[in-house]
């Protein structure tokens, strides 16, 4: 076991894990954040997509302690609650990108990582920014909603808040 | 006091059509009914219920696997409400029999049966619960029902003056609940019809949707399980010295035929899982490779099978015959959610957290696996992060209900990829010869032969048989009871039964009886029939010289709703006009009552085939929600075409060769074509969605591949020569 700390959504953290644990696991078990999901564990779907310093990481395959001294932001840490969304959630939202909404924390990972890099995205940069793996098949309206969010993050210049369609079910959940 | 199974189906057989309204309590103590009632609510059916707060809870009766039932189905209840869907509090229903589908007689989420075979039922709950609020509103007036309307969870007198549902629970928890309410006429629906938004994206843009994998109990531990890599096969001995040295594992041992791990969490059972040193015995399939199962397919045609249908006369098929061998292989699930399930085995209660869709099974295999009564079984059914026929398979619950007995903790068990990849419950491989007779210029017949395993028959009791997994309990019958009459008919479903008319059309089965094994993948039987059938029809359409959009409309009814779907999809895809160098392919199928069209336009480019379009028209009767029924036909297009570019299970030994998505790849966006969908306009009642945008897309691309190269690829995935 090991001590290591990092800075997670904001927050110092420390946690004494066996150093080779995936940061995956030590966000979803030792943390409780559950948004990052676990999909194949090689890196190769992007289910499990955080940020480190900025940049998507896929942490399934990402040793906690390559992450000491880090700055890491996983899906619970753009934006501050479900009525204050980060452009790229609310343009998922309005294109009813989601479908079983499991690959989707991670695609929202890593578009928004993109778009911190690049407000005006080409076809091929989403082509090779936007990997991960989606068995619903979403594709078709990621793309039109990075290009989407990519505009609106141009208009304000930073991330905006905006107000989403907020159901009964997540306010009685909230 | 509940109804009886008894009454619960007479009650539907006396409705007609198998429909099953929200059965109304009759009032008298004892048990609630319906699990998660409490005495202050009012819960006048199944699927309705308001709390004393005035909210209406919306009981989803199926599983919410991406296919959009979350918020179709709530639709439903909320038009006949005038209640905005959003304003619904959406709960996952814990298994009661009022939710079983009339048509498959259990809880279950498949066959694209959720919109049409609720679509009545959820609407009468919905117009009852509003008619009773307009009774208790009476009431509390003193007088009559006439001038009283409801919206937006109030009921208005001619006066303006009011209730809210809050004011009117407790009067209407006093009287009967009507059963026949008035159903509102299409005309006036202000929510079916519209592109609602998805109830469910909120929470799965925030990261806060609860799949099963999130759940958690204070006390659980994780489980993992080595499988024996080679189908069917068990384990013989293992050493374990190396793995209980991980630090955080606290129990290795045997059981389901293989050797679970259990741990503090994930990493260190999965890295003690690693570290155990297992001599496996390979079971009935030791030996089994591609070669020898494309052979065993061989030799299968050559027997004479089942004739699935037979049309006109055989004295007909005259002139020379034209025939040709199709294959598709074996397809993992393999949906974005691993198999998990948290399992809590206690003195008198086993509470299971799951995503399946099949709470009726889950309870019915649970309960024999652990010999307790189904009453004691409680499923929590949560999100599942996809499904696709995987999740029919309760096989991972099981293993943790077993472990969670064994050990007296709650379980977490989680699958990795591997493992699901490994230890799926396969779409069956099938081999087809497709012959035709044709006498100056004309098909004068059609017939086919299909060798594949029967899903049905091998998912019955033969599932008890030794050389299957050891999970399946000999109870399993009775749950799957009503699925039986549907024994086979997956088997050669989208080459019988066609709208095509040809003077003389035979279909035949041979089935494989194999030990693999094989289950329901999206779209079931039509996934590799539609293939063979319309890949084929298109080989003739080339052989008489017509063009196949041409082709397949004079050969079948212009009535019929595959007709209406082609032309219209043709319209939309200008067929005939397209970029230099770019190829255009069709096919038409209906499957599950839904008729779909695709046009899609591929090219061939340094050897490889590169997708750039997909026009789709689908014909599903009303569409409740256009945009979901866009999505589910972008979903299967994105499904069909992962099957029809990249994705085979191949058996070496018995074991499957591939492990994850670098060997089982699945299609990513960059290679995603542009996909456009049109909704035929209809006032029937709606069908379903979620598979029939699967089956014409790898015939439809395998016909762009032969009018771009001239060549025939009649296995799947499809591969240029």
């Amino acid at each position: 076991m090991a001590e290591i700390a990092f800075t997670l959504n904001g927050r110092e953290q420390r946690v004494d894990v066996e150093p080779d644990t995936p940061l995956l696991w030590v966000v979803r078990e030792q943390f409780e954040l559950t948004g990052t999901k676990f999909g194949c564990g090689k890196g190769l779907c992007g289910a499990c997509t955080v940020h480190m310093d900025g940049y998507a990481i896929r942490s399934c395959s990402f040793p906690v302690s390559a992450a000491a001294g880090r700055d890491i932001r996983t899906i619970e840490g753009i934006s501050p609650d479900i009525t204050q969304l980060h452009p790229v959630q609310q343009v998922w939202l309005e294109n009813s990108v989601p479908q079983c909404g499991y690959c989707q924390s991670g695609q929202i990972m890593a578009a928004v990582a993109l778009l911190e890099r690049n407000n005006n995205p080409s076809d091929e940069e989403i082509n090779s920014a936007m990997s991960n793996i989606c068995r619903c098949g979403t594709y078709p309206r990621i793309r039109t909603a990075v290009k989407q969010a990519a505009s609106l993050v141009r208009q304000d210049g930073a991330v905006s808040i905006v107000d989403p369609v907020v159901t009964k079910a997540q306010e009685v959940s909230a | 006091m509940s109804l009886s199974r008894r009454d619960f189906f007479k009650r539907s057989a006396a409705l007609g059509g198998g429909v099953a309204i929200g059965i109304h309590l009759t009032g008298c103590g004892g048990e609630p009914p319906y699990p998660g009632t409490t005495a202050d609510e009012l819960r006048p059916n199944a699927f309705l219920q308001v709390r004393p707060d005035g909210v209406v809870v919306f009981q989803l009766p199926r599983a919410e696997m991406g296919q959009g039932v979350y918020t179709g189905l709530t639709t439903l209840a909320a038009e006949e409400l005038n209640l905005p869907a959003t304003d619904i509090v959406v709960e996952h229903a814990y298994y009661h029999p009022d939710f079983r589908d009339p048509e498959f007689q259990m809880m279950m989420t498949g066959g694209s049966v959720s919109l049409r075979n609720n679509f009545t039922a959820i609407r009468q709950a919905g117009a009852n619960l509003r008619e009773l609020m307009r009774q208790a509103a009476a009431k509390q007036w003193g007088g009559g029902t006439d001038m009283l309307s409801v919206e937006n969870g109030m009921v208005y007198n001619a006066n303006g003056d009011s209730f809210s549902f809050a004011e009117l629970v407790e009067t209407a928890r006093n009287l009967t609940p009507p059963e026949a309410a008035p159903l509102k006429s299409a005309e006036d629906f202000t929510q079916i019809g519209r592109d609602g938004v998805r109830l469910d994206a909120l929470a799965k843009v925030t990261g806060t949707a609860t799949f099963g994998i999130d759940c958690n109990l204070p006390g659980s531990k994780t489980a993992v399980m080595r499988r024996c890599p080679h189908l069917g096969g068990r384990v013989k001995s293992f050493d374990d010295s190396g793995a209980k040295a991980i630090k955080g594992v606290s129990a290795i041992f045997e059981t389901n035929g293989g050797v679970a791990v259990v741990a503090d969490g994930y990493w260190a059972a999965r890295k003690a899982a690693d570290a155990l040193d297992i001599i496996w015995d390979k079971g009935p399939l030791a030996g089994l490779d591609e070669k020898g199962l494309r052979a065993h397919h061989t030799a299968l045609l050559k027997e004479e099978g089942r004739n699935i249908s037979e049309e006109g006369d055989a004295a007909l098929a005259t002139g020379e015959r034209f025939e040709v061998t199709y294959q598709a292989p074996m397809l993992s699930h393999s949906p974005m959610e691993p198999p998990n399930a948290l399992v809590n085995v206690v003195a008198d209660r086993v509470e299971i957290w799951t995503g399946t869709q099949v709470p009726d099974t889950v309870i019915g295999v649970v309960a024999a696996a652990l010999e307790r009564p189904r009453e004691q079984i409680v499923v929590h059914n949560q999100m599942l992060g996809g499904g696709f026929g995987r999740r029919l398979v309760p096989d991972y619950i099981v293993e943790a209900a077993r472990i969670s007995e064994k050990t007296g903790t709650p379980i977490k068990m989680v699958w990795s990829r591997e493992d699901d990849i490994q230890h799926d419950y396969y779409r069956p491989a099938a081999t087809t010869v497709m012959a035709a007779t044709l006498d100056k210029g004309k098909v004068t017949s059609i017939t086919a032969k299909t060798v594949v395993p029967s899903i049905m028959s091998q998912l019955m009791p033969m599932f008890a048989a030794a050389s299957m997994p050891e999970w399946l309990p000999p109870a399993i019958p009775r749950s799957l009871g009503g699925l039986l009459k549907h024994v086979d008919s997956t088997m050669a479903e989208g080459i019988s039964h066609t709208d095509y008319r040809f003077p003389y059309m035979k279909v035949d089965a041979v089935h494989d009886d194999t030990p693999i094994p094989v289950g329901f993948w999206r779209s079931v039987g039509h996934s590799q029939n539609a293939f063979f059938t319309e890949s084929f029809i298109d080989e003739l359409a080339h052989r008489v010289g017509e063009d196949p959009v041409a082709f397949r409309m004079q050969h079948m009814p212009t009535d019929s709703k595959r007709y209406g779907v082609l032309k219209m999809a043709a319209e939309k895809a200008s067929w005939g006009q397209t970029e230099p160098g770019q190829y255009q392919g069709v096919a038409a199928h209906e499957s599950f009552h839904t008729s779909v069209a695709q046009v899609v336009t591929a090219s061939v480019e340094n050897g490889a085939i590169r997708v750039h379009k997909v026009v789709c028209v689908v014909d599903c009767g009303l569409a409740v929600n256009p945009d979901v029924v866009k999505s589910q036909m972008e979903s299967g297009i994105v499904f069909g075409l992962t099957a029809a570019l990249k994705s085979g299970i191949t058996l070496e030994d018995g074991r499957v060769m591939q492990s994850n998505f670098h060997d089982y790849p699945m299609l990513t966006l960059a290679e995603t074509p542009e996909i456009e969908i049109h909704i035929m306009p209809s006032q029937e009642a709606p069908t379903g969605v979620g598979e029939p945008g699967l089956p014409p897309v790898a015939p439809a691309l395998a016909n762009a591949v032969f009018a771009a190269t001239g060549q025939r690829l009649r296995d799947l995935p499809l591969k240029l020569a």
